[in-house]
């Protein structure tokens, strides 16, 4: 018998049981749903947190001494201005940048404007590094940095409340950096990129960049570098560890690193145990709904016995029963695994839209989510349908 | 005249788990092209075993059984089925239509396993509809026809492929005299057309309109007569 027809057949009845093809379905739909809702949003956080590392660039990382080893030698483990010399003088090559990872906040006012800046202390080439956009002026040069300029950049969105207007390179302005205040010289105003955490940050504190040489003589805990392109990164931070550890004269595994590129790592391996979790509650709820489905295609079959008599009576074939019966399972669980991707878009996007993340359908997604239903439901549907179709016409004709 | 149907030594047991019935115990009887056969008897004589077996829908469980020179022992459920769509057209006391489908679906039926596309199909049920004096309710759902409409819906569904034969068991068994008399004047009417009509029914009003009358009791034919129908409808 012809596909179309049975199609046709097989909508008529779901029609014609409207509310217990829906039941039906629920198994399905929820199945179906849970796993793209929760994928679609796996996906759009995936591609944010990329990009938030993105941002940082894949070939950063810190070096810090490793909390849980004491420090008993009593040589101090922080990090100097020496070690930062000492660094460029022995990985030159393999260095694309090297600071003191330098953090302060401070108040700010200027004329009846106030506000807090937090202050990053950075070296030279760090906005060109990272892919920040300078509006104006420029950023800090290699004489800057070591002649402890007090040389500030600050975002536009600053420089439009404190100032007024855009271009303030050459403005002054004063702030404290590490309980010092200092009178400060605009010499760049960028565009911060945009992020999920910008978001998050209120609208009266501004990033400010400043040579970290300004922190003067004051110690860092961490190491902020950048290795060049070309590099294994890991094999890199190895040996500048042990170099530190060396010069520090502590045991060698005291520093430790970590790179964007192994947190990448990290995240990654836990979104791969995440979406085979998710599998895992996908196969079991399409199971669920997979037995749903046998079990009212069960029913509909002793329901329609006469029918099936009459069928047969008329000249259908074993076959031509049992395919009306497959298709008719499969179009239902296919429809609830339509009707099950389109709530699981719905609520992904309502859930994504309210963090802001843009919402990126994939069309396979639906596809993949009708086409595998429908194999559930031509699955679980064999047994009914071989039952209908193995039916005796007599018998069934007779069938009350 | 050519012989149709041939059924020698036919015989039916239906074995309801230790118990065994016997139902036919060795019928004889020829049918020929365009005859117009009314089978009696009591209930529980066989007739409706023997019209099962006549439309392919059961098997003897010994004897023969040719339908147009065709032993159906020789063929396997499928192609029974395949016999049954080309060769027979079964009408029964229950009407039998298939619910929530239209009468034109309905009479498209047996069309549709036999592969007729669907432009053919829809014409042919149409015409049909229109011969059987239902024309106007092709959409019409079953439960929303009379016990009188739906046979008539039925015998339409039961001509679509042209059977050489047809078989109705008791098919006013479940009407009034009126829709019955209705009925029987569409059955005369395909027999005068040529067709070869097989009726079972217990009322010797409707026996009479037929050209011959078998009459069964306890799985045996007693009585094979020739008839002179009343054709004129009281
Ligand atoms: N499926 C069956 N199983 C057991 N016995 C049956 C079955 N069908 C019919 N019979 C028996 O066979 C006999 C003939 O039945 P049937 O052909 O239906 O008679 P009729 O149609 O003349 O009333 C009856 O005794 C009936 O009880
Ligand atoms: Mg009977």
């Amino acid at each position: 018998m012809l596909f179309f027809e049975n199609v046709k057949l097989a909508l008529v009845a779901i029609k014609s049981n409207k509310m217990r093809s829906f039941l039906t379905m629920l198994g399905i739909i929820i199945g179906v749903s849970s796993v793209i809702a929760i994928t679609t949003i796996g996906n759009g956080a995936n591609s944010v947190v990329s990009k938030e590392f993105d941002a940082f660039g894949k070939n950063n990382a810190n070096i810090y001494p490793n909390s849980s080893e004491e420090d008993t030698s009593g040589v101090p483990s922080q990090f100097t201005l020496s070690d930062i010399n000492a660094l460029k003088e022995r990985f030159g090559d393999e260095l694309r940048y090297v600071a003191l990872y330098m953090n302060g906040s401070s108040e700010i006012k200027i004329g009846r404007m106030t506000g807090q800046f937090n202050i990053s202390g950075i070296a030279d080439n760090y906005m060109r590094i990272t892919g920040v956009d300078l509006l104006y002026g420029r950023e800090f040069t290699t004489n800057d940095v070591e002649n402890r300029r007090d040389y500030i950049m600050i975002p536009e969105s600053a420089a439009k409340k404190f100032f007024g207007r855009d271009d303030v390179t050459g403005q002054a302005l004063s702030i404290n950096i590490n309980n010092k205040l200092r009178e400060m010289t605009v010499i760049g105003v960028y565009r911060p990129r945009e992020s999920i955490f910008s978001r998050l940050t209120s609208n009266t504190s501004y990033t400010v960049y400043v040579p970290y040489t300004l922190w003067e003589d004051r110690p860092a805990s961490v190491l902020d570098i950048y290795i060049n392109e070309g590099y294994d990164v890991q094999k890199v931070l190895d040996k500048i560890k042990s170099y530190l550890a060396l010069i520090h004269k502590l045991a060698p595994g005291y520093y430790v690193s970590n790179s964007v590129e192994s947190q990448q790592a990290t995240m990654s391996q836990i979104l791969g145990i995440l979406s085979a979790s998710i599998g895992a509650i996908a196969a079991i709820s399409l199971l669920v709904g997979g037995i749903g489905i046998m079990n009212i295609m069960l029913v509909s079959v002793t329901e329609r016995t006469r029918e099936i008599g009459i069928r047969k009576s008329l000249g259908a074939k074993t076959g031509d029963i049992l395919v009306q019966f497959l298709i008719e399972a499969m179009l239902v669980s296919a429809l609830g695994g339509f009707l099950g991707a389109a709530l699981g878009i719905g609520a992904a996007s309502v859930g994504l839209s309210m963090a802001k993340v843009k919402v990126s359908i994939d069309p396979t997604v639906v596809l993949l989510a009708v086409g595998f239903s429908a194999l559930v439901g031509m699955f679980f549907g064999l047994y009914p349908a071989r039952k209908a179709a193995k039916l005796d016409p007599i018998e069934a004709l007779r069938y009350e | 005249m050519e012989t149709i149907i041939e059924i020698q030594d036919l015989e039916k047991v239906y074995q309801n788990g230790a118990i065994e019935v016997a139902a036919l115990r060795g019928v004889n009887l020829n049918i020929h092209k365009g005859e117009f056969v009314a089978i009696m008897g009591a209930s529980g004589s066989g007739k409706s075993t023997f019209m099962n077996i006549l439309g392919c829908l059961d098997r003897p469980t010994r004897g023969l059984y040719c339908l147009e020179g065709l032993d159906i022992n020789d063929y396997n459920d499928n192609e029974l089925s395949f016999i049954r769509n080309q060769k027979v057209g079964f009408v029964f006391q229950s009407f039998n239509l298939i619910p929530r489908t239209s009468a034109l679906k309905n009479v498209e039926l047996p069309m549709v396993y036999g592969k007729v596309p669907a432009s053919k199909r829809r014409k042919r049920a149409h015409e049909l509809l229109e011969k059987v004096g239902l024309g106007e309710r092709y959409n019409h759902m079953p439960n929303e026809l009379s016990g009188g409409q739906k046979q008539r819906v039925a015998i339409a569904r039961a001509l679509t492929n042209q059977p050489p034969i047809i078989l109705a068991d008791e098919p006013t068994g479940n009407l009034d005299s009126r829709s019955s008399l209705e009925i029987m004047e569409i059955f005369s009417e395909l027999n005068r057309d040529g067709n070869t009509v097989i009726i079972v029914t217990h009322e010797p009003d409707i026996a009479e309109w037929t050209h011959r009358v078998i009459t069964f009791r306890d799985g045996l034919v007693i009585d094979d007569r020739l008839n002179q129908p009343n054709t004129t409808s009281e």
